[in-house]
């Protein structure tokens, strides 16, 4: 079973992501893969997002802590090549935490997004409240 | 063959002799640490700097010695030579042998250029000591470690003159730039156990390894986290320590203490190959399988640079060289003979396609009546593409398709006709100058291969031939000489594999002068016929008329001297013939006076060593032979 020689720090690690949570932010470890995290992260306050709850998927591959998490499509350098691994499941969360109060339009997943935002911000802003009232809103 | 501007030009050099011990001349080496400033050129200052190993080409000066060579001090040269330490002596009198021999067959241009090959080949271990010598100093001038040194100078690229002047400007940035702390920032003095910032793991104090920051991590992280960064490549040059917030530099003892050997030799490969890659004044010798580095000195004279591996390339381009032709020209011809697009045009020029299944179909002569090869088998009109059952009388004959020149008159193939000869042309052109430098390069590689044969085992590794006997101590037997006297066979083959690399490129050339420049395209041709009409005869003579003398057992000796006496003489004369062909090229054929050609002899046309005596020598080019030359 994968969880069997599962190394002590991921062990640490979810043991403290567990009883001490960052605000704002849980992670939690799937039953049958201990590597496999569920995560939701809340909208900061005083971002368009407030109020939105954003669900993350996180998997440790093998080479964790030497490789950094697998955490989908974001752009955050961290988990590129400056990933090191003194870094840890907690320090990426919450520098998404922080992407989502200060977006990097220069350095974006969507390229409409980006140039609107750039364009208009407080348009953008309002499309962004608009989104996460329609799908990040709470279930 | 000297002119009278050559015997001053010797005159002059030998001169400067004098000037070694006139005080004016004498400049203090101002900064004896800070020799690093060889990284900076300035358009009429030339140094030279390179090490004790003598390598075929090069200048041999003893660092920090430096010669400087600056213009506007000596009339005719305009070339001064400023001796920086009394001991450099020995190399200003090997730079101006060189310079004397040089002035013994060069023509002299419009501007004078020094021809001095200003590069050494490194071999590794050169550039270990040159790594390692740099490190030194640093380290001592900088009052840090080695190690430290040698982060530093990675940082700035090899560069001693920038690592001093940013060091003494701002110390403290710099080692933080860097990651070179001097006193560490984690302290835990009190506690027996330390956890590892990376597996979370408790040990013991003396377990936990940190780099200068004092950032606890046990031995086995540090080891995973080495080991990627030198699997992913030379980035673990820079390597940090693994703190996110921390910047401190990991250096290569910390390294060695803790990897395998592999990754130690693999660390140790990048940090020799960063010398190299990461320096301006250096280059890799782009040779397959050649190890040699070159050190090159820039700011006079040509970029051609022939390593130790003896292969010769272009500094700037990394080419083969090809000198007197242009980077750019030899790229471009590069790419064309690449192109697939000379490939269609031959297919566009030669073929047409079958009417019916519409393979293109190329014709060499005959008549007009064409038939597809099986399984097709169509029967057609090559002029107008139609079947030749509708040929015959009604069309005017089989062999005059007056339907063709019909529709020739209403002007229905003109456009495509047209192209199709525009293409043929060029591709005629083209496959003109590639036969020739293909050709070219073909008979070097063969001249190569002789040589190899020729040479005796102080040469080069024991390529006997078939016989078992090398050929030249076989003429060394034969004919009782020594060996040192059968060096103008060599000599001969040397110039030979050099003068088809010319020709060679010279091809490119020609291919790219402008059609319009009547006069300029004619005294290339002329020179380059002049120049390709000695190297034939002069290989021909290496080639053949040697092996009757290593082969046949009946040839008196005095026959053996005559025919040493020949070649030499055709050796230095194909010598001057591609001096006087690459200077021309060099100049942009700039000495062809379009106003003046052909009715004065004007100054620009003496400088070819007596414009009168070439032109008359021109008339009889077509005959391609020298009287004076044919027994």
């Amino acid at each position: 079973m994968a969880n069997s020689n599962l190394p002590r720090r991921i062990i640490k690690e979810t043991q403290r992501l567990l009883s001490e949570p960052a605000p704002g932010i849980s992670a939690s470890p799937s039953e049958e893969n201990m590597r496999y995290f569920n995560v939701m992260i809340l909208g900061p306050s005083q971002s368009p997002y407030e109020g939105g709850v954003f669900k993350l998927e996180l998997f440790l591959p093998e080479e964790y802590p030497m490789a950094s998490p697998k955490l989908g499509r974001i752009c955050l350098d961290i988990l590129k090549d400056k990933w090191s691994p003194a870094l840890q499941i907690r320090t990426v969360l919450l520098s998404i935490q922080a992407l989502l109060s200060a977006p990097n339009p220069d350095d974006p997943l969507s390229e409409n997004v980006a140039k609107h935002w750039k364009a208009n911000e407080a348009e953008a802003v309002e499309t962004a409240k608009e989104w996460t009232r329609l799908y990040a809103s709470g279930v | 063959m000297d002119s009278e501007d050559d015997m001053h030009d010797a005159n002059d050099m030998d001169s400067l002799d004098d000037d070694y011990y006139s005080e004016e001349s004498i400049v203090a080496s101002d900064e004896e640490h800070n020799s690093g400033d060889d990284y900076d050129f300035e358009d009429d200052t030339v140094e030279i700097t390179s090490k004790q190993q003598p390598s075929k080409g090069s200048l041999i000066v003893r660092p920090p010695m430096r010669i400087r060579l600056e213009t506007g001090k000596v009339k005719r040269d305009n070339i001064t030579v400023y001796v920086v330490d009394g001991s450099v002596f020995p190399s200003i009198v090997a730079f101006l042998d060189r310079k004397r021999e040089q002035g013994k067959h060069t023509t002299k241009s419009k501007s004078p250029e020094l021809r001095v090959q200003h590069y050494t080949v490194l071999s590794e271990a050169d550039i270990r000591q040159l790594q390692e010598d740099d490190t030194t100093r640093v380290s001592n001038v900088l009052s840090i470690s080695k190690v430290s040194a040698s982060i530093l100078l990675r940082h700035y690229n090899w560069s001693v003159s920038k690592v001093n002047d940013d060091w003494f400007a701002d110390e403290d940035r710099v080692r933080r730039t860097v990651g070179l702390l001097d006193i560490p920032v984690v302290h835990f003095p009190n506690l027996k156990e330390v956890m590892c910032g990376i597996c979370f793991e408790s040990y013991p104090c003396n377990k936990i390894i940190s780099a200068a920051c004092g950032h606890p991590f046990c031995s086995s992280c540090w080891l995973g986290y080495i080991s990627i960064s030198i699997t992913d490549g030379p980035g673990c040059l820079m390597l940090r320590c693994p703190d996110p917030s921390c910047g401190v530099a990991v250096g290569q003892d910390m390294i060695n203490v803790l990897v395998s050997e592999q990754d130690k030799e693999k660390y140790s490969r990048y940090l020799l190959r960063s010398y190299i890659e990461n320096n301006r004044k250096t280059k890799w010798c782009p040779a397959p399988g050649c190890e040699y580095a070159v050190n090159f000195v820039m700011g006079v004279g040509s970029y051609d640079v022939a390593c130790n591996c003896t292969y010769g390339f272009c500094w700037n381009c990394t080419e083969e060289a090809h000198r007197p032709v242009e980077c750019d020209t030899v790229q471009k011809w590069i790419q064309k003979n690449r192109a697939e697009s000379e490939n269609m045009n031959w297919i566009l020029a030669n073929s047409k396609p079958c009417p019916k299944c519409k393979r293109p179909i190329e014709k060499n002569q005959g008549c007009m009546h064409m038939t597809c090869t099986p399984p097709c088998k169509f029967e057609f009109c090559w002029l107008c593409l139609g079947s030749w059952q509708e040929h015959g009388e009604r069309t005017g004959g089989f062999y005059a398709c007056n339907r063709y020149e019909t529709a020739k008159q209403q002007g229905v193939y003109d456009e495509c006709e047209k192209r199709r000869e525009m293409a043929k042309n060029s591709l005629e052109r083209y496959t003109h100058y590639y036969e020739r430098w293909a050709t070219n390069q073909a008979s070097r590689l063969k001249a190569i291969n002789d040589l190899q044969q020729m040479k005796s085992e102080n040469f080069l590794s024991s390529l006997r031939n078939n016989k078992g006997h090398l050929q030249i101590e076989k003429l060394t037997d034969k004919y009782s000489m020594p060996e040192t006297q059968l060096k103008f066979i060599i000599d001969a083959w040397l110039q030979i594999i050099e003068c088809r690399r010319v020709l060679k490129w010279t091809y490119a050339y020609g291919y790219y002068l402008p059609e319009h420049e009547q006069i300029k395209r004619e005294y290339f041709e002329f020179s380059q016929g002049e120049a390709e009409a000695g190297l034939e005869r002069l290989h021909q003579c290496a080639e053949k008329e040697l092996q009757e003398y290593i082969t046949s057992a009946e040839q008196p000796t005095s026959a053996f001297h005559e025919f040493k006496t020949k070649l030499t003489g055709l050796t230095s004369v194909t010598k001057t013939f591609f001096e006087n062909l690459v200077q021309a090229l060099e100049n942009g054929l700039a000495d062809v006076d379009v106003d003046s050609v052909g009715c004065s002899r004007t100054a620009s046309t003496k400088s070819y060593g007596g414009g009168s005596k070439k032109k008359g020598r021109g008339k009889s080019r077509g005959s391609g032979s020298d009287p004076s030359l044919e027994e």
